[in-house]
């Protein structure tokens, strides 16, 4: 894993930083793309959950420079996370990014409110260019923008780039070149207002005095149309089903085989690692524990690629904004926010790229509010763990655990729409629900590379930030399943049974026996907190089962559980009650500390992530006793 | 002759182009909605509504921006 300035020269500040500056919307990611040819990574700064992309300019577009893509800035007033930043960044108030000179990408179709922005930038007295982008959507709203007119009104060069083709681009770093090595001079942006009403009517003037555009904008003809559809009162919410279970299919069985494959690749390395290696404790950690950790993880990253590159082409055509506006008005009631079926969606892939996800949320209490209940969405995780427990107490045909996942996965939705809603209500409701104010970009045909280059920068970001707490959290589990006291030495390799993690299991067995677990159910209730199908994988280790015949590992466990008793009562420990109590256990407790770390580190503070983790965990143990409890008194063994 | 009387911008029927009179609602989140071009004198129009009745989608400066009603109703036009 290396660094995001591993290949760049030395500290920010040092350097010469060319800042890509501009509204959200604005081809900005695109430009940069196209400027650093894909060579740049995402960048976290200290104390900052928001995310930049450094990179470096090509050389052919001349003497290669640093170039950092700021977030869009939508408004200044009342600002997002995202928008802080970027205007700390512009008004030279960040101590590590420093600007140099800065790229302001204006969309041709919306002048005045991009210059108007743009008078933020004008005010810092920085070198400065104006990329026009969008210039091919001008024959949509039947305009012209004169490129050259405008750049003699503002004193500013005004070069038209097509970052998604690379026209312009060379011209406009070569016109880069030439101001950086004069002294700045006063231009018209810098003498548009910080007042609204002025700014705008400044920008106003001074477009009509350039004689720059020629006649005034049509609405875009396609957009609209595409929008008549997307948002009509009946076909509206069917386009949008259609497309958010065409995501889940992708997500599920388009991922299928790439996770079989890296299951496989995973079993096949642990396994020669522990085989051809001398038998030692070494070689065990190495095997059974670090591979075998990283590998119950990493089978989830083609789920997530899946995701991330769906999620990236929806907001890149401009249908994500439609969603958010279609099913605005539920999630707002809930206190949530239109984009949040975003990472409510992410969050039944896995509930970490679905924080990540929570950033497209521009107001702060309705992030805050759906990061809460994204470990409620039933993340794939689960799933192994719901197959064994439902193919243990349904005997019959597959159609009916078929039946009762879905039913899992629909409830999961309502519950976390629940508690959004109470929290909402009774913990939030000092807060003032924030603006919606979303623009709704227009329709464009996506372009691939530029998708997949954002869908690994977000992948390998996603790796880099949820990696090392998986890896370090499975650690620490297989060490505490595999060493224990034993007389003589303090600390020993021992059988899981006589592990630190069965001491612990047996310590809370009195908890654990209200909701009918022993514990050995325990041990596999602890190592799920490395990631929740390891369940099935440890319960298989503690009791005993055999995978050296041709049965599979589920075959095995299901004719061992049938047969399992507690230690002292010889009652048998899975019937039907306890194994519902299991299902409702795992459907609501946070069992994952991959989530709990990343939380943390989303909201730079534990206070939300802990509560989380005690609440969520504290709700499951409760309803899973009450469950189990309940369902005994109503003469269900 | 009387001024035309302001009214809410959810009173205004689809595609019609109508002018900003005033803001009237919370002053930051006013503050917002000037920032983003909702400036007194502009000509707006709402181009749609979404299917639940709310938000609804209003042109403004070569944009489109979704708007809730609560948010639309503080924008007075003429």
């Amino acid at each position: 894993m290396s660094t995001d300035t591993a290949r760049s020269t030395p500290s920010p500040s040092k350097d010469h930083v060319v800042c890509l500056v501009g509204m959200p919307n604005s081809g900005k990611t695109t430009l940069m793309n196209a400027l650093t040819g894909g060579n740049f990574k995402t960048a976290n700064y200290a104390g900052v959950t928001v995310s930049l992309l450094r990179g470096r300019s090509k050389p052919e577009y001349g003497t290669p420079r640093n170039i950092v893509d700021l977030p869009g800035v939508h408004s200044s007033v009342a600002p997002s996370p995202e928008e802080e930043l970027a205007v700390e960044v512009i008004e030279g108030r960040h101590s590590k990014v420093k600007p140099d000179a800065f790229i302001l990408v204006v969309d041709a179709t919306q002048l005045e409110r991009h210059l108007k922005f743009g008078g933020l930038v004008g005010r810092q007295g920085k070198p400065t260019v104006i990329a026009l982008t969008m210039v091919d959507l001008l024959d949509r709203t039947g305009q012209s923008v004169n490129a050259l007119k405008l750049s003699n009104a503002l004193g500013i060069p005004v070069i038209p780039v097509d970052p998604r083709t690379g026209r312009g681009v060379k011209e406009l770093f070569a016109s880069l070149d030439g101001l950086s090595g004069m002294l700045w001079m006063g231009n018209a942006l810098s003498e548009v207002s910080s007042e609204p009403v002025v700014a705008f009517k400044q920008v106003q003037d001074l477009l009509r005095r350039s004689g720059a555009v020629t006649r005034t904008a049509q609405p875009d003809s396609l957009t609209s149309r595409i929008d008549r559809f997307v948002l009509h009162r009946y076909l509206g919410f069917p386009v949008f089903f259609l497309v958010l279970i065409s995501l889940f299919a992708a997500i599920f069985w388009l991922a299928q085989p790439f996770m079989d494959m890296i299951d496989g690749a995973f079993t096949f390395a642990a396994s020669s690692v522990t085989s051809l290696a001398p038998e030692s404790v070494l070689v065990r950690f190495l095997g059974d524990g670090v591979i075998a950790g990283v590998g119950a993880v990493a089978v989830f990253f083609p789920q997530i690629m899946i995701l991330f590159f769906l999620m990236t082409l929806l907001e890149d055509s401009g249908y994500l904004a439609r969603g958010a506006t279609l099913v605005d008005r539920p999630l707002s009631y809930l206190g949530l926010h239109g984009r949040s079926f975003v990472p409510m969606l992410s969050g039944f892939a896995c509930a970490i790229p679905a924080v990540f996800a929570a950033r497209a949320i521009p107001a702060r209490r309705e992030r805050l509010l759906t990061i809460w209940i994204l470990p409620l969405m039933s993340c794939s995780a689960r799933l192994p763990v719901y197959a064994l427990l439902l193919a243990a107490v349904l005997s019959g045909a597959a159609w009916q655990a078929g039946i009762a996942l879905a039913a899992i996965y629909i409830s999961s939705l309502l519950i976390g729409s629940l508690v959004a809603g109470v929290t909402a209500r009774i913990f939030m409701k000092h807060r003032q629900p924030s603006l919606l104010a979303m623009e709704l970009p227009a329709y464009r045909v996506p372009r691939w590379w530029p998708i997949l280059r954002m869908t690994w920068a977000r992948g390998s970001a996603y790796l880099k930030r949820a990696g090392v707490p998986i890896m370090i959290v499975s650690a620490v589990l297989w060490i505490i399943s595999n060493f224990g006291y034993v007389p003589g030495a303090p600390i020993a390799a021992t059988p899981m049974d006589q592990s630190f993690a069965s001491e612990l299991g047996q310590k809370i067995e009195p908890v654990l026996r209200p909701m009918g677990a022993d514990w050995r159910v325990g041990v596999g209730l602890i190592s799920a907190f490395a990631a929740r199908e390891v369940f099935v994988s440890s319960l298989a280790i503690v009791f005993g089962v055999d995978t050296d015949d041709e049965q599979t590992q589920q075959e095995g466990l299901l004719k061992q559980m049938r047969t399992a008793t507690f230690a002292d009562t010889g009652q048998k420990i899975f019937t039907p009650a306890s194994i519902i109590g299991l299902i409702v256990f795992f459907f609501f407790s946070l069992q994952c500390f991959s989530t709990v770390a990343v939380v943390r580190k989303e909201m730079n503070s534990w206070k939300l992530a802990g509560l989380q983790l005690l609440f969520y965990t504290g709700l499951g143990y409760t309803l899973a006793v009450v469950t189990v409890q309940s369902l005994r008194a109503l003469g269900v063994a | 002759m009387d001024p035309p009387v302001a009214r809410p911008l959810t009173d205004v029927g689809l595609n019609r182009n109508v002018r900003i009179e005033r803001l009237d609602g919370p002053h930051q989140d006013c503050a917002r909605l000037l920032d983003l071009g909702f400036t007194p004198g502009e000509e707006i129009s709402v181009t749609q509504w979404a299917p639940l009745g709310d938000p609804l989608v209003v042109r403004v400066r070569g944009a489109l921006l979704a708007l809730r009603k609560r948010e639309a109703a503080w924008i007075l036009v003429e």
